[in-house]
């Protein structure tokens, strides 16, 4: 086979939806072995156009050559065959089998019926060992992180002699540690002669591991260019929203407000005997890796888990139930926005109320015009993209499921918000108008608290910042210009 | 710039209601087609009486299918009113039988007042459905399991107090009243008026009320549903105990107008009643469906077996045709729901 410069080539690629045209005449090359990232705000096209390249959706128009041949993959199986793998946001992993049956499922070799171990399987293993040596084969999938089973999925797509392999934001919920691992892994990767199209929000990534950036906008190619070409995030942010986003944290006038929360020994089967007071107009950020004790935390404040300890609000012990807890005027975004905050297969006006049922009803009757109302609003208020209110919450891209579940948040008109990874998954442009809308809270005398695995997320918000390592507080840092964020990480990796 | 391309497409029949809506019309437009082929095909199908007829003969089944549709719309499933509905006949036939009649032990009961035997054989109901709530709710186990077990258990009941049989005589003569109790110059039973009541109260419930929209909200994501202070155990337990009641009402007035308490009464209308939801696009995922898709179902159910009675086909089969009726709604359903997202 000849070998291209090009491993893939994409040619005037448009999809159309009813409506709106997803990817609008596209075209850019992908440059063998090299790590090739693609940047842009939810709703850019990245997923649409990563859809096509693996089969799930089939293209209006356009062409793409792969090693100089037309590729036009009809399912995911055909694009797998043809070289290209994907490590979606999701992985495709099934939790009760063990490592191996993973590696060989869908491609399992049997004698009359009965399983057969080859020398296909051995590969995988050591591939996956080369790889990541603590993984054994003969471990449960459920037993395995997050990190941990990617590393499975890739070891089936590099085992597989895939030419490409795609990474549908892999970082988003994998601690700092486990990045620095993937990164090497990615390398290694490379020099293996595979070529790996990235996928992050987080941009200081792509600085880090990338070779080359395509940024997406509203569907259109806008640029592809070496990443040292690239002067600094400021230009890239530019290139994907078309205006720039600069924020600092800016401290608040001092002005001793009283305590809202007094949480006193707080301890559960994660956590372990944590105390602190959360003010009137504060935010308040926990940081830490993940398994940390973040979400532990707020799902035990909300009453969706046990704890032992005691928890005050407003001066009144806290009834463990999430009801109790919000007619008391606490209010949870829970990490698991799909699982745990959406109601997918309901229509947004449906999802935005449903904290707060009472406050447009009169005596257990729903008025549809004041639900219609408030609805409007908030899809105006939080700029969520939608042609309208009656559309399904699953047809919404995750920026603006995400602006659902902070619409449904505010419309309790809580006193104290907790916001569990607020931004995961979320683009640089709605990530910085959640800033500003958790900023306003804060002015108007609501407590707030972020419980992310993002730093500069934390940085940028947050007045007191509480640190976290294996479900104890390590330390208390308030917020300015003296944080040293080396220190930071050095505390909540267990560092004393 | 030379002609901008137009993407957007002239919104389609159908773009602005929801899904529920949209299967229930599909439905109606299914029953019509069937009803025009029965007119066509079957002798006297196309008589006012006849027609009546559809509406009122399936009463139980509306009747109970109010209860299973909500608490399918949850994603639980009610197996449990069949046997309730026996029960509770039974139960109230046994409280108001004269005590020591005779010399047979299936005639004497305890002698207590019409009323109060109503009350007490509803409450009877009642308690099967909060013996499902308890399982389900506190002991997490899965709807489909218990109710199977209390359907058995209910008519269990039934058997043991019936010694497997009926009990029809000693009766006070204001027993047989309510069942039998036509509107004033029609034929329409007070049944039938208690079907349509019911009915419009659970359409009210369904589609303006905070409990109902609570009721959706827990069948589309129970977990997302308790983090948004839905109390989701005390729903289930009052859904649970609701459909026991109506099932109940159902076998009060069933035991009227047969002037009998019958162990066997009621056999199989669970599945009749999950048939007639399912017909009318109620998902057994939870969180989608309606009560006026069910009540397409059963008037789509009636059409398919009262014609097949007016062919004079055997009895034998109607199972059979129920099952292709079935088979073709839902498979149409299916098909529509697809098309209708691509």
């Amino acid at each position: 086979m000849e070998v291209t410069e090009n491993v893939l080539e994409i040619r005037n690629l448009v999809k159309d939806f009813p409506g709106v045209r997803a990817v609008n005449n596209v075209s850019f090359d992908i440059k063998r072995n090299t790590v090739h990232c693609l940047v842009g705000e939810n709703g850019a096209g990245k997923s649409t156009l990563i859809k096509i390249l693996t089969g799930a959706y089939n293209r209006t128009s356009g062409t793409t050559l792969l090693n100089g041949e037309a590729y036009n993959p009809h399912n995911p199986r055909e694009a797998r065959e043809k070289g290209i793998s994907t490590l979606f946001q999701e992985l495709n992993v099934v939790d009760q089998l063990t490592v191996e049956e993973n590696l060989t499922l869908g491609m399992e070799d049997t004698t009359f019926g009965f399983l057969r171990k080859t020398d296909k399987i051995n590969k995988m293993i050591s591939v996956m060992n080369s790889i990541e040596p603590s993984v054994r084969p003969w471990q449960r999938v459920s037993t395995l992180s997050v990190a941990q089973k990617q590393i499975v999925e890739i070891a089936k797509a590099a085992a597989t002699e895939s030419n490409i392999i795609i990474m549908d934001e892999p970082t988003a919920a994998i601690s700092e540690r486990e990045i620095e691992r993937l990164f090497t892994i990615i390398q290694r990767l490379r020099e293996q002669n595979v070529t790996v199209i990235y996928i992050s929000h987080r941009l200081d990534e792509i600085f880090e591991i990338g070779d080359y950036v395509t940024v997406m906008r509203d569907g259109k190619h806008i640029d592809t260019k070496p990443l040292s070409e690239v002067k600094d995030r400021a230009e890239l942010i530019k290139m994907m929203i078309g205006k720039t986003v600069f924020e600092q944290y800016t401290p608040k006038e001092e002005t001793a407000q009283e305590v809202v929360l007094q949480v006193r020994n707080l301890s559960n089967h994660k956590l372990k005997d944590i105390s602190f007071d959360v003010r009137a107009g504060e935010i308040v950020g926990f940081y830490g890796l993940v398994g940390a004790g973040k979400t532990e935390i707020a799902r035990a404040i909300y009453g969706a888990d046990r704890y032992e300890g005691e928890i005050l609000f407003n001066g009144k012990k806290l009834q463990p139930a999430p009801d109790k807890a919000i007619a008391a005027g606490i209010a949870l975004v829970p990490e698991e926005r799909r699982s745990q905050g959406l109601f997918t297969i309901l229509t947004i006006r449906s999802n935005v109320p449903v904290m707060n049922l009472e406050k447009i009803s009169r005596h257990g009757f729903i008025n549809s015009a004041a639900e219609r109302n408030i609805t409007a609003e908030y899809i105006d208020k939080l700029r969520i993209v939608t042609d309208s209110a009656e559309k399904e919450a699953s047809k919404l891209s995750g920026g603006n499921q995400q602006k659902v579940v902070l619409a449904k948040c505010l419309f309790a008109d809580a006193d104290l918000l907790m916001l569990d990874e607020p931004t995961r998954g979320v683009d640089v442009g709605a990530k910085s108008e959640i800033y500003s809308i958790i900023r306003q809270l804060s002015y108007e005398g609501k407590s707030i608290m972020i419980f992310s695995s993002e730093l500069p997320e934390i940085m940028n918000l947050c007045d007191t910042i509480y640190l976290l390592f294996d479900g104890s507080l390590k330390a208390t840092i308030p917020n300015g210009d003296d944080v040293d964020s080396e220190q930071i990480i050095h505390i909540v990796t267990g560092g004393e | 710039m030379g002609i901008i391309k137009q993407v957007s497409r002239k919104p389609s029949f159908g773009d602005h209601m929801s899904n529920e809506s949209f299967i229930t019309l599909l439905m109606i437009g299914v029953l019509f087609v069937l009803f025009s082929i029965a007119a066509i095909f079957v002798p006297n199908f196309y008589q006012p009486q006849n027609m009546l007829n559809l509406i009122t003969n399936n009463w139980f089944i509306v009747i109970i299918g109010i209860g299973v549709t909500f608490l399918l719309i949850t994603g639980n499933f009610d197996l449990s009113v069949g046997g309730v509905i026996a029960l509770t006949g039974v139960l109230a036939v046994y409280f108001s039988q004269t005590a020591n009649a005779s010399q047979n032990e299936l005639a004497n009961g305890l002698g207590l007042p019409y009323g109060v035997a109503v009350v007490l054989a509803l409450l009877g109901a009642m308690s099967i459905g909060a013996l499902n709530a308890f399982f389900v709710v506190r002991l997490k186990v899965p709807s489909i399991i218990v109710t199977l077990g209390t359907m058995m258990f209910a008519r269990g009941i039934a058997q043991v107090i019936t010694q497997g049989a009926q009990r029809n005589t000693s009766l006070p003569s204001e027993f047989g009243l309510v069942g039998n109790l036509a509107l004033p110059g029609t034929s329409i039973k007070l049944s039938v008026l208690i079907m349509l009541i019911l009915l419009v109260i659970a359409f009210i419930f369904e589609r303006r009320t905070a409990a109902g929209r609570r009721t959706y909200l827990i069948g589309a994501n129970a977990d997302a549903a308790r983090l948004s202070g839905v109390k989701v155990g005390r729903h289930l337990t009052v859904l649970f105990i609701i459909s026991a009641l109506l099932a109940g009402i159902t076998g009060i007035l069933l035991a009227s107008e047969f002037k009998a308490g019958v162990s066997s009464r009621a056999l199989g209308y669970e599945f009749d009643a999950l048939v007639v939801t399912l017909l009318g696009g109620v998902s057994i995922m939870g969180g989608f469906g309606s009560v006026l898709g069910m009540l397409v179902g059963a008037l789509i159910l009636s059409v398919v077996t009262s014609a097949a009675t007016g062919l004079l086909l055997s009895p034998d089969w109607q199972f059979t045709l129920k099952a292709i009726a079935v088979f073709i709604a839902i498979m149409a359903q299916g098909f529509a729901l697809s098309r209708r997202k691509s």
